[in-house]
């Protein structure tokens, strides 16, 4: 039998208790035991930024961070942006600009915008890039992401 | 998938050595992961248990030091390094560096410490801190030991640090009067194609002493002797004499090079031209700032 160790952690605000093994990922976690499948695991690499998740607001790469690293601590994927059945105004604002197409890389420049808004609320042009540098998109082209975060922060001010 | 490994996490060194012996030396330190996960994944390095260092104390933040040079914990991550103050007063061109490595979540996770064990030929602070002259706090069973970051990278992915030893601290002098320090990189994918790192000391309006280190393109930073001893002698404050400039981009051109996804080896060592020059001119402005 291998190793496994009992893991507790709030995700997008509810306490979550898995046993898991050492080497499973938080992707690995969240996707197949927690059916929070909005985070994708592409590159495996930590260079796409598609499984980007906030560990204690801060962003992690999912698929190379270890779940038993979040033990007692707060994770936050996509799925917690929208309120019932409200999108966040970051969600929002991508929308309006047209922000994405395939969608692939949503979850995950969703993820980064919302760690860099908590830290910063009025970023630059050139913090919004800085933030989403590492976040690959292959369809949209960065301007209309770009455009949504900047819109997302001018409309909570 | 990461291979199966079992997981230690030691509140102490005497704890970590304890579980390195447990695990029968089979076993690696573990801090952000961002290397060692990595090459686990791709099947590159295996091993039976992880020693999880982030519950040391001791290995954590950044603090100055009695002469005012940095002692930066083996897991301060390179995000602590980008936003830490007294980094910041003490050597700005590290904290600049470290906003600069990878991506944010590298950052977020990635240690200092580790990005040195792992000795990546492109890694941007060992490149740096071979300008600055750092010195490596390294702890095993039999207490601590000081290295010169020059005795300790030796190779690609090859550093002088026993498996069972853990690097607790990177000590970076303060600069001296009259002294600046400089880093320039180019990245066309993760990590830097090529990377320049200057030290420069100046007195009376002239350049006395300097040091270049190019990394990325060999197998462990370079030292470019003949850069720094074009440099010494050179005006400084009514800018940088050109046959100084020239005398040392002409030793630069002969580093040894591949061609590879970075570019061919002429146009690296045109990019490292490229950058000492920026590196001089940087490291030269904080020089004189400090004189």
């Amino acid at each position: 039998m291998p190793e496994t160790v009992e893991l507790g952690f709030a995700v997008n605000g509810r306490p979550a208790t898995v046993r898991v093994e050492p080497r499973e990922t938080i992707a690995d976690v969240l996707r197949e035991r927690l059916g929070l499948t909005g985070l994708k695991v592409s590159c495996d690499a930590q260079v796409c930024g598609a499984c980007t998740v906030l560990v204690d607001g801060l962003a992690v790469s999912g698929c190379t961070y270890l779940a038993i690293d979040a033990d007692g601590r707060t994770v936050a994927t996509v799925e917690g942006l929208a309120t019932d059945d409200r999108l966040s105004p970051l969600q929002q604002a991508f929308i309006d600009e047209a922000a994405f197409q395939c969608g692939f890389c949503t979850p995950g420049m969703l993820m980064a915008a919302t760690a860099l808004l908590a830290e910063n609320p009025t970023p630059t042009r050139d913090e919004v890039v800085a933030a989403i540098d590492g976040n690959l998109c292959r369809c949209t082209g960065y301007v209309p992401i770009v455009e949504a975060i900047l819109r997302a922060a001018k409309a909570a001010r | 998938m990461i291979p199966r490994f079992a997981h230690a996490r030691p509140g102490s060194f005497d704890e970590a050595f304890a579980a390195f012996d447990a695990a029968g030396g089979d076993a690696a330190w573990y801090a952000g992961g961002t290397e060692l996960l990595q090459v686990m994944k791709m099947g590159l390095a295996r091993f039976g248990t992880l020693i999880d260092l982030k519950g040391i104390a001791g290995l954590a933040g950044i603090a100055g030091d009695d002469a005012g040079g940095l002692v930066i914990g083996g897991t301060a991550t390179h995000r602590e390094i980008e936003r830490s103050p007294v980094v910041h007063a003490v050597a700005p061109a590290l904290a600049a560096l470290a906003a600069q490595v990878a991506n944010p979540r590298v950052r977020n996770q990635g240690t200092l410490g580790g990005n040195l064990c792992f000795a990546e030929p492109h890694s941007d602070p060992a490149t740096f801190l071979l300008a600055a002259g750092a010195r490596l706090d390294l702890r095993g069973r039999s207490g601590r030991r000081e290295v010169a970051i020059d005795e300790f990278l030796v190779g690609p992915f090859a550093t002088t640090r026993a498996a069972d030893e853990i690097l607790a601290a990177v000590l970076v002098p303060a600069a001296a009067p009259g002294e600046g320090r400089a880093y320039e990189k180019i990245v066309f994918r993760e990590r830097p194609a090529v990377s320049v790192a200057v030290r420069v000391r100046v007195a009376d309006g002239a350049i006395v002493e300097a040091r270049v280190v190019v990394g990325s393109m060999t197998d462990v930073p370079a030292v470019v002797a003949g850069a720094g001893a074009a440099l010494a002698g050179s005006s400084a404050d009514g800018g940088i004499a050109e046959d100084s400039l020239t005398a040392a981009a002409e030793a630069l051109a002969r580093l040894p090079a591949e061609d590879d996804l970075d570019g061919s080896a002429d146009y690296k060592r045109h990019l490292a031209g490229v950058l000492f020059r920026r590196a001089v001119r940087a490291a030269v402005s904080e020089a004189l700032a400090r004189a």
